[in-house]
């Protein structure tokens, strides 16, 4: 029984490993850890700074999901040993010492779409090396007997502890209260001055250190924990972690040896407890298909690794094949697009994929440009936006290894040397990605070189238009529609031509297409005209009665193709688009003139 | 034990003096430091100008002499000792002499110096905001000593914003270089523009029925008590790709007077085809600068838009308004400037203390040099209302926001020349002809501050003493302050 406890911890780790690392990645890129005096220094001006400082430090393994998952699962672990020994639990019901460490992984594994949001530095390791903090409160306070060295020792862990660890360090300090409450080893006197102190400093701390910090004095007894904002709950963001808290003050109470009076007692406490650690995380971690699967895209756009955006997306759509329910999110199908143009497949495969906009299994507004925004404006060419999006990230969220890896593209595209080697510095001072920030440097002053490298080789030919003012600033899918569909630029590129002309193309206005398409040809001079293209076309030439029907060098494919999916078209009329993917076979479905006549109904971002 | 203690200090301390290399070659060039603080002049109150230099090597030594004190450091960041650096900057002139090994090999290289002048106001307050277009969550003001390094914030929107609302907090202005009569807008939650008037606290709105906006951009009449504003429905657009970012532009503009006494608020121009802007006193208080573009489009929903479509047509001449302070009587406006005949726009006139000098900034266009790559300094002599492009101390980045020390010796202003987006504070003296000394950055304890801080100093002010309220004297009264509704009366005069 004593050795089965490790099995969570090791079940643990090969889930976060094997089945959420995409997740642990994000967490990852989303925090900043810069081995780095200044950055220091704005950690050790806060209650709390530090505990987020050593979680950042934690955090950045995470880069090495089955490292961090390790170095997770370690410490999750140590902090039941840890809880086993200061409350001399016995090992029979060692299950129960797991419970706070099953609400942090249940915490932090039910985030989700949250994970875009939660704007406190270290929040992944927080609650745990808090409650690491609050354990090493009660094992240093509970140990002094003689009441003015208690007096004295109260007094400073109250108010030093609350500047390492903030909300963590005071529950740890109410926690020994009552440990030494229900102790017998304490005097009267003992007893009552802990009590005593630790009310002063629960209520003096936060106003103490209010004089040298810029919180809300409001936040002073919460300090350390995440805020509530985004429409992220108290319930979400604040109760859970109150919860594992709960357990320490609880843990005194019980009175352990008596509970092992009887065999069949701990047995079943032992059992509830098991089904307690083991349910609280399966329960709440968030499990999303989509989800994943945007995370996993994200990565593979990131790394410029096309072929797995698609096959990710490939995947998806075909584990989802027998529900005509589902459908791609917004960032699926915007991933793909992208992946597509760059590898020059979007005119052969762009809608050979199911299409949608299924609504992100999310409570609260996750905007697109969080998510996406970043990714999608850089890689169409357009640094300006991507710079407001790090801008704004930076400033809600604080700033993380992504932030910096957009700022310095952004700098090296807009050829803005010193400020490169501003950001490039600041990535040479992080452990992971030095790498990347040194082979920068060797690229980024050669503007030959640099048009050759990618991903710049594919986004500088996208940046020939005239600078442009937007005010459009937040629907990130309507700017990049509105951008390729406006007037083309008097130098563009054959790349813009042909994002351009699949602009148009998704538009499904042929007043757009036409023009777009002749410059196409023109410019990229195809040895043959790609399959959507070619439907795109068709339809339109038919729909026009377009003289170019027969001047045009559509295929037999196309022709027959059209002529079947009208047919199929005519049988069933016009349907909602989840009725139409019922009743039209996948081959008509997967045309550009299924896309034209039923995929009406998308809401865009 | 006196005879263990004291050889081994004497050791320690050998061991920490650096030695000068006895023999070195020598070089005709100075050599490269950050921040750039060769030959330049600096007021003889001013904290130690730390700086690295940036040139490779195995070991650095840095002499700093004066005519009567001597400061020897060693390593590739030099910082100056406070007590070392008291005796320097008490002699007009500092010489530094940097020396560094390169394989095995010491050079010294040409020495360049720093001349020191007169003093400065002891100190400054900035703001330090993010770069960003919307979002303002981490704003403070922040006061620094400049005899040494001392920074402390006195408002931060942190401490007054929660979690479902924010607040910004902008525009902070003094009356003479006093803290005791000053004022800052904080907008949205618990919004107000707050007065400390001799050291007491008021919060007031100065939006009125009658006006377009609150006040926005200040100057504290030198005498009276008044403070001309400007009123502004401002935008915000983003450049898809350009060195500028950001594109701010107002859909209109009135400037306004307020009356501290009587909380009462009159406006001075409001022409529906004029677009005023960015008052400022003179000296005497019995003129008021201002900046104005003429532009009719029609009012409505488009005229946002419009303005951005037209933002490269409007340009901001620059007026000036004579103004009686007892009677508040208004004088005619007088072009002084006509900045549209040259296709530029003139922002921020700033007069120097003595009434001599008038600093404003120029740009291609539009209304917020911040933000505008193009935007250099231009200095008017009033006495004779010749101008000139102030080219030493101008940059190939955006000069914005200057302001003038008490004793009308040093200009301090904010400019992006370092990396082009992040704005930076900087200090130049004017001697008596008009003319700038090279201009230097705010002394920092660790000279690579500017390249690590990723912030940016906003509406740098000079002050004689600091803000004597805290920063959560100021919270608390901002949070549990309803703010005074203004009353508006109408212009006297013209």
């Amino acid at each position: 029984m004593a050795k089965a406890r490790w099995i969570l911890p090791v079940a643990l780790w090969g889930v976060l490993t094997f089945f959420s690392y995409e997740f642990l990645l994000k967490v990852e890129e989303r925090s900043l850890f810069l081995y780095d005096a200044l950055w220091l220094k704005d950690f050790l001006i806060k209650p709390s700074g530090i505990l987020s400082f050593l979680s950042l430090f934690l955090t950045q393994f995470l880069h090495i999901p089955w490292l961090g998952a390790l170095i997770w699962t370690i410490l999750l672990t140590l902090s039941a040993e840890l809880t086993r020994i200061i409350f001399r639990i016995p090992v029979t019901l060692s299950a129960l010492t797991f419970i706070p460490a099953s609400i942090f992984v249940a915490y932090n594994m039910s985030m989700g779409y949250t994970v875009y949001l939660t704007n406190l530095p270290g929040y992944f390791y927080m609650p745990l090396l808090g409650y690491l903090w609050a354990l090493l409160t009660v094992t240093v306070l509970r140990k002094e007997r003689k009441a003015a060295v208690l007096l004295i020792l109260f007094l400073t862990w109250g108010f030093a502890g609350y500047y390492i660890a903030g909300f963590y360090s005071l529950a740890g300090t109410v926690a020994t209260c009552i440990y030494i409450s229900v102790s017998g080893d304490y005097s009267r006197t003992g007893k009552i001055l802990p009590i005593a102190v630790t009310a002063v400093s629960l209520l003096l701390a936060p106003v103490a250190f209010a004089g040298t910090t810029t919180y809300n004095i409001s936040n002073g007894w919460i300090i350390g924990m995440p805020e509530q904002d985004y429409g992220l709950t108290f319930t979400r963001m604040q109760l859970p972690l109150m919860l594992a808290m709960v357990c320490l003050a609880i843990a005194p109470v019980i009175k352990f040896r008596n509970v092992l009076s009887g065999k069949g007692i701990t047995m079943a406490i032992q059992s509830a407890a098991i089904a307690v650690v083991i349910a609280v995380p399966s329960l709440f971690w968030f499990r999303d298909d989509n989800f994943k699967a945007e995370l996993g895209m994200i990565r593979a756009t990131e790394l410029m690794d096309w072929d797995k955006v698609t096959d990710i997306y490939s995947k998806l759509q075909n584990r989802h094949e027998k529900d005509p329910s589902w459908q791609p999110t917004r960032v699926h199908v915007l991933l793909k697009d992208l992946a597509l143009i760059k590898t020059g497949q979007e005119g052969e495969r762009a809608y050979g994929f199911e299409n949608g906009c299924k609504k992100q299994k999310t409570r609260c507004d996750v905007p697109m440009a969080f998510q996406i925004g970043k990714i999608l404006h850089l890689n169409y060419g357009i640094p300006g936006i991507c710079n407001r999006w790090c801008d704004e990230e930076a400033v809600l969220f604080g700033c993380n290894y992504l932030t910096y890896k957009y700022y310095a593209m952004i700098a090296i595209l807009l050829n803005d040397n010193t400020l490169t080697e501003e950001y490039l510095d600041k990535l040479e001072k992080t452990l992971f990605y030095r790498k990347w920030a040194r082979e920068q440097r060797k690229i980024y002053r050669d503007r030959d070189l640099l048009a050759q490298t990618a991903p710049y080789d594919m986004i500088i030919p996208l940046m020939c238009y005239d600078d442009i003012i937007t005010s459009d600033l937040n629907g990130c899918e309507y700017f990049l529609i509105n951008h390729f569909n406006g007037p083309m630029p008097a130098n563009s590129t054959p790349l813009y031509d042909r994002v351009a002309l699949y602009f148009a193309l998704d538009s499904k206005q042929s007043a757009l297409f036409w023009p777009r398409f002749n410059i196409y040809l023109n410019s990229n001079k195809p040895s043959r005209i790609a399959r959507f293209y070619q439907e795109a076309a068709y339809l339109f030439c038919n729909i026009e009665n377009d003289p170019r029907l027969e001047t045009l060098p559509f295929n037999e494919k196309t022709r027959n193709l059209y002529k079947s999916f009208m047919q199929s078209a005519s049988r069933i009329g016009m349907k909602s688009l989840k009725d139409a993917r019922n009743a039209i076979p996948a081959n008509l479905r997967h045309s550009y003139y299924f896309y034209f006549y039923y995929v009406n109904e998308l809401e865009m971002f | 034990m006196r005879k263990i203690i004291l050889p081994s200090l004497c050791l320690v301390l050998a061991t920490c003096s650096p030695k000068l290399p006895s023999s070195y070659g020598t070089s005709d060039s100075t050599p490269t430091v950050f921040p750039d603080y060769k030959d330049i002049t600096i007021p003889c109150n001013i904290a130690p100008m730390n700086f690295v230099i940036e040139e490779q090597a195995d070991a650095y030594i840095t002499v700093l002499e004066s005519g009567t004190a001597r400061a020897v450091v060693k390593g590739k960041t030099v910082r100056i000792p406070k007590p070392k650096w008291n005796k320097l900057i008490s002699d007009p002139e500092i010489t530094v002499q940097v020396y560094v090994r390169k394989d095995r090999q010491w050079t010294a290289y040409a020495p360049f110096s720093m001349t020191v002048s007169d003093d400065i106001d002891p100190y400054i307050s900035y703001r330090i905001i993010p770069v960003a277009v919307e979002s303002y969550e981490k704003l403070s003001l922040r006061q620094r000593n400049l005899t040494n390094f001392k920074e402390k914030v006195f408002l931060s929107n942190t401490m007054i914003q929660n979690n479902v609302q924010g607040t910004c907090i902008n525009c902070h202005y003094y009356k003479n270089w006093e803290t005791d009569n000053m004022m800052f807008h904080v907008r949205h939650y618990k919004g107000g523009t707050v007065l400390v008037l001799d050291g007491q606290l008021h919060k007031v709105n100065m939006k009125t029925d009658s006006t377009i906006s609150a006040g926005v951009y200040p100057s504290w009449h030198p005498t009276h008590d008044y403070i001309a504003l400007s009123n502004n429905k401002t935008h915000q657009s983003v450049h898809a790709a350009s060195h500028d970012k950001l594109e701010v532009m107002d859909e209109e503009n009135d400037i306004i007077l307020y009356d501290t006494r009587n909380n009462t608020v009159s406006v001075i121009e409001n022409d529906s085809c004029e677009m005023e802007c960015f008052p400022g006193w003179s000296a005497d208080g019995r003129t008021l600068y201002y900046v104005s573009a003429h532009y009719d489009a029609p009012f409505g929903p488009d005229r946002k838009n419009k303005i951005f479509l037209d933002r490269e047509m409007l340009h901001f001449n620059l007026y000036s308004k004579s103004f009686d302070p007892d009677t508040r009587v208004w004088g005619k406006s007088r072009l002084i400037y006509d900045a549209a005949a040259v296709d530029s726009s003139m922002t921020w006139p700033r007069t120097s203390p003595d009434g001599r000098w008038m600093v404003c900034c120029n740009s291609t266009h539009g209304i917020f040099p911040l933000d505008q790559i193009a935007s250099d300094f231009v200095i008017f002599d009033l006495k004779d209302n010749s101008y000139r492009y102030a080219d030493e101390i101008n940059s190939q980045y955006a000069e914005s926001y200057h302001c003038w020390s008490s004793n009308g010796k040093w200009l301090m202003f904010s400019t992006r020349r370092e990396d082009g987006v992040h704005t930076r504070l900087y200090f130049s003296h004017i001697d008596e002809s008009g003319h700038f000394s090279k201009p230097f950055t705010l002394p920092q304890r660790d000279p690579d501050f500017n390249r690590e801080f990723l912030n940016a100093f906003n509406i740098p002010e000079f002050m004689k003493e600091p803000v004597h309220i805290t920063a959560r004297q100021f919270a608390s009264f901002i949070s549990a302050t309803q703010a005074t509704q203004s009353k508006y009366e109408s212009k006297r005069g013209e």
